[in-house]
């Protein structure tokens, strides 16, 4: 089959999205984050670290890859870095979690970070200004941020928190408050430079905590956040990898504008809730990184279908990050398969 | 709910900073359509940078509140019209005209007139050529005036919907923007053309003949009455009402309207210190044309403008310093930061012919609704000689109101093609600088310099 022309800039078809339009065909996001260096011949070491790579990676792998949105992320660790938990950077890797501050500091002396100074923070804000002078104007930019409840398991000791959520519970709300502040204060800096904050909560989902903990101690703070951000009128994407159909029912009441899922039938979750908030997901990650070219294409096609029957709009993604080694004939796969078949103008 | 603080231009980061400290009771106060869920447009100008309006970041505005609410109407046109498709309303596009046939539309309860070729500033204030582009691949090229980018639009369809009817002028109209709105009907679109007539008056008295002037004029309006009334029936046939009391009520209106924006212009023009930006004060005059899409809250935006500007007058205080050195301003700027760069230099817009005067007139609620729309619309701008085009802009000068003229070109545009060289002849004793507005990215560094060696002139 070939390949309709697109009618629409990538900005053009995600803003008729969120004002319950139909774009010329889906918006199509995978998580192209960073994956991005491989794509760039640079390390990932250098990608995290620097905004200046993040922004060339990026505009390397859209210039490759032709999708619909810039993602900028790394890992969900950026925040409780800049509070104070050490992370290591290995040299192709992702930055590894090694002391929690809450293991070292009390809850009182944690800061709420300057994104303008505060350890990497300022890569992602440098990437969004150098992007956006680039693109800005055809591609949105979206800039992942972690959710109030993964940066507080990330300041802590990871079993320590979930048995406090149980025999504490307040000491985990009072971590819970402080994340959300500091994820407010990048949220507002992200904005600023021009960049669309995405709620990433990954560590909220079913494969990490049981669907009660999250409706007390995630959902609130997610909510929150989201609810800080409408003040602006953004269209916020809460994207929750992981397991989440024990609390598919509880997501609309995030206040989300779109929900992007990871390990759940699609078609369960259009079942569900997207009637009331649009869908973004969720092609299996193991896939696109291991699949062949012909197995993908025939599985995105199946996909669409299934997301296009979303009433208030779908996008065609992964369900999480692309992985870093994932061959790019893979992604070319899917977006080839995606942009032939998810069109809602005929 | 802002504190009160002294009239001064501030940044997108700075209104960030006062963005913040509004509470969300303030936020959810204005809407438009009085819809609470989607309705809500008071936001700062980074939510519109975040999406795509690049020249924010480097635009600087009005910090009053009013100028808020300004702005965020403004910003939110493009989806306001695709709610009021969603929830029923009809839209209407008028094109060429510029200030007349919105009248009529409006007197028809549930159709939202709006002018396709104001996406024009959309370019500038995203600093992008998507839009020109695409109307370049469609067969309007650069040689054209910017308001081709309205082809490109109606193209893409994600900038307003499909209109339900589509009015558009030829005859004594900007020939450049006639013909691309021919391109548009080649698109598919159904366009229902009417004709302006050219207003043969002759105040230079080459023909002293009052009789044959005033039988002229006559025959001028008696054409414009035909046709707007074949406008009404359409309209009547689309909505099926007859009334032509909607209409007298509509004029009402837009008197209300006209009047809130002379008034804010009237005071700031004549303040001692300019009490509200010349930005601010072009979107006024053209939001004049037909209240972005929901005339009721722009009257209510109007309002607050005015309140803010005259407790301002009152209290001595404005945005630029009192020595600021007046000017006239021909043509729309085309980019929206030709305007800030030019009160930055401590010039001041006093007077301005955006081609637009006619939206600025009352109509006689008195005569006869149609004869009293035509004669509002022969004050229009493009419909007469250059003399008259410029009349008051040289009487202000005898007068000694203005010290300078500013003429913004636009490539292509028919208007600037034949008049700027005759506007500046005409103008022999204050010293005119025109420019062509070049397209995205904008403003070059050879047009600044030019620019400040002209308010260098100026102020010695």
């Amino acid at each position: 089959m070939i390949e309709r022309r697109d009618i629409l800039t990538s900005r053009e078809r995600f803003g008729l999205l969120v004002i319950d339009e139909r774009p010329d065909r889906c918006n199509i996001m995978p998580l192209v984050t960073s994956h991005a260096s491989t794509v760039a011949n640079m390390s990932v070491k250098d990608y995290y670290t620097s905004g200046m790579s993040m922004a060339r990676a990026q505009l390397a792998a859209l210039e490759a890859y032709r999708h619909d949105a810039i993602s900028l992320f790394s890992e969900v660790g950026i925040i409780a870095e800049a509070m104070g938990s050490v992370f290591e950077y290995p040299d192709n890797d992702l930055p590894v979690l090694k002391i929690p501050a809450l293991t070292k500091d009390s809850l009182s002396e944690i800061p709420i970070p300057d994104p303008c100074t505060a350890k990497r923070l300022p890569v992602y804000l440098e990437a969004i200004d150098f992007i956006y002078t680039a693109v800005g104007d055809r591609v949105p930019i979206l800039a992942y941020v972690p959710a109030p409840f993964t940066t507080g398991m990330m300041l802590s000791d990871p079993n320590e928190f979930l048995i406090q959520t149980i025999k504490a519970p307040q000491s985990i709300h009072d971590i819970m408050e402080i994340s959300l502040q500091a994820a407010i204060t990048f949220c507002y800096h992200i904005i600023n430079a021009g960049g669309l904050p995405v709620i990433v909560d990954p560590l909220a989902s079913s494969s990490v905590v049981s669907p009660q903990c999250y409706k007390q101690f995630a959902l609130p703070y997610e909510r929150r956040l989201i609810d800080y951000l409408h003040r602006y009128d953004l269209d916020i994407i809460l994207h929750i990898c992981g397991e989440t159909a024990p609390i598919l029912d509880l997501l609309p009441a995030t206040n989300a504008d779109l929900i992007s899922v990871d390990k759940v039938d699609l078609g369960l979750v259009v079942n569900k809730v997207s009637d009331r908030i649009r869908v973004v997901g969720n092609y299996n990650t193991s896939k696109i990184a291991f699949s062949s070219p012909q197995v993908i294409n025939d599985d995105i096609r199946a996909m669409v279908a299934e997301g296009m029957r979303s009433p208030k709009g779908y996008i065609v993604a992964t369900g999480c990050e692309v992985p870093i080694m994932t061959p790019m004939e893979n992604i070319k796969a899917f977006i080839t398969a995606a942009k032939e078949t998810a069109w809602y103008w005929v | 709910m802002l504190e009160d603080i002294a009239p001064k231009k501030i940044s997108l980061l700075e209104w960030s900073e006062r963005f913040e400290k509004l509470t969300d009771d303030d936020i959810g106060r204005f809407t438009y359509y009085h819809n609470e869920e989607w309705g809500r447009y008071l936001q700062p100008p980074a939510t519109f940078m975040v999406y795509g309006a690049r020249q924010l970041k480097r635009l600087q505005f009005d910090n009053s509140l009013a100028a808020l609410r300004m702005w965020g109407f403004v910003f939110n046109e493009s989806e306001r019209l695709f709610r009021a498709r969603q929830c029923g309303k009809k839209i209407i596009a008028t094109m060429g005209d510029l200030g007349t046939v919105p009248v009529i539309v409006m007197a028809f309860p549930g159709c939202t007139p709006f002018y396709p070729e104001c996406i024009w500033w959309t370019p500038f204030f995203n600093e992008s050529n998507v839009l020109l582009d695409t109307a370049s691949e469609l067969g309007a090229p650069e040689a054209a005036c910017f308001s081709r980018a309205a082809l490109g639009a109606f193209f893409k369809r994600a900038y307003f919907p499909v209109p339900d009817r589509i009015f558009a002028s030829t005859g004594a109209t900007c020939d450049d923007f006639t013909s691309t709105i021919q391109s548009i009907e080649h698109l598919g679109f159904d366009v229902t053309w009417f004709e302006v007539p050219f207003r043969r008056t002759y105040p230079d008295r080459i023909y002293d003949d009052a009789q044959f002037e005033a039988k002229f004029l006559k025959r001028t309006e008696d054409y414009l009455i035909k046709e707007y009334r074949r406008i009404w029936d359409i309209m009547a046939g689309l909505t099926g009402k007859e009334n032509t009391d909607i209409l007298i009520e509509s004029i009402r209106k837009t008197n209300r309207l006209r009047a809130l924006a002379r008034e804010i212009m009237d005071e700031t023009h004549n303040a001692e210190t300019a009490p509200f930006p010349a930005l601010e004060l072009m979107t006024i005059e053209f939001g004049n044309l037909y209240g972005y899409a929901d005339i009721d809250e722009w009257l209510s935006i109007l309002e607050n403008v005015r309140d803010t500007v005259q407790l301002r007058i009152e209290r001595g205080t404005g945005i630029q310093p009192k020595n600021a050195v007046p000017i006239a301003w021909i043509n729309p700027s085309a980019d929206p930061f030709l305007l800030n760069f030019v009160e930055d230099l401590n010039l001041r817009v006093v007077d301005t012919e955006y081609v637009i005067r006619q939206a600025l007139v009352q109509i006689d609620e008195t005569a006869e609704p149609f004869r009293a729309l035509a004669r509002s619309f022969l004050h229009a701008s493009l419909i007469g000689s250059t003399r008259q085009r410029i009349a008051s802009i040289l009487r202000a000068i005898d007068q000694g109101k203005i010290k300078g003229v500013l003429i913004t070109n636009v490539l292509g545009g028919s208007h600037c093609a034949m008049e700027t060289k005759l506007m500046e002849r005409m103008i022999d004793s204050v010293p005119v600088l025109s420019l062509d507005v070049p397209p995205p990215p904008g403003i070059t560094e050879q047009i600044k310099t030019r620019i400040e060696a002209f308010a260098e002139a100026l102020h010695d």
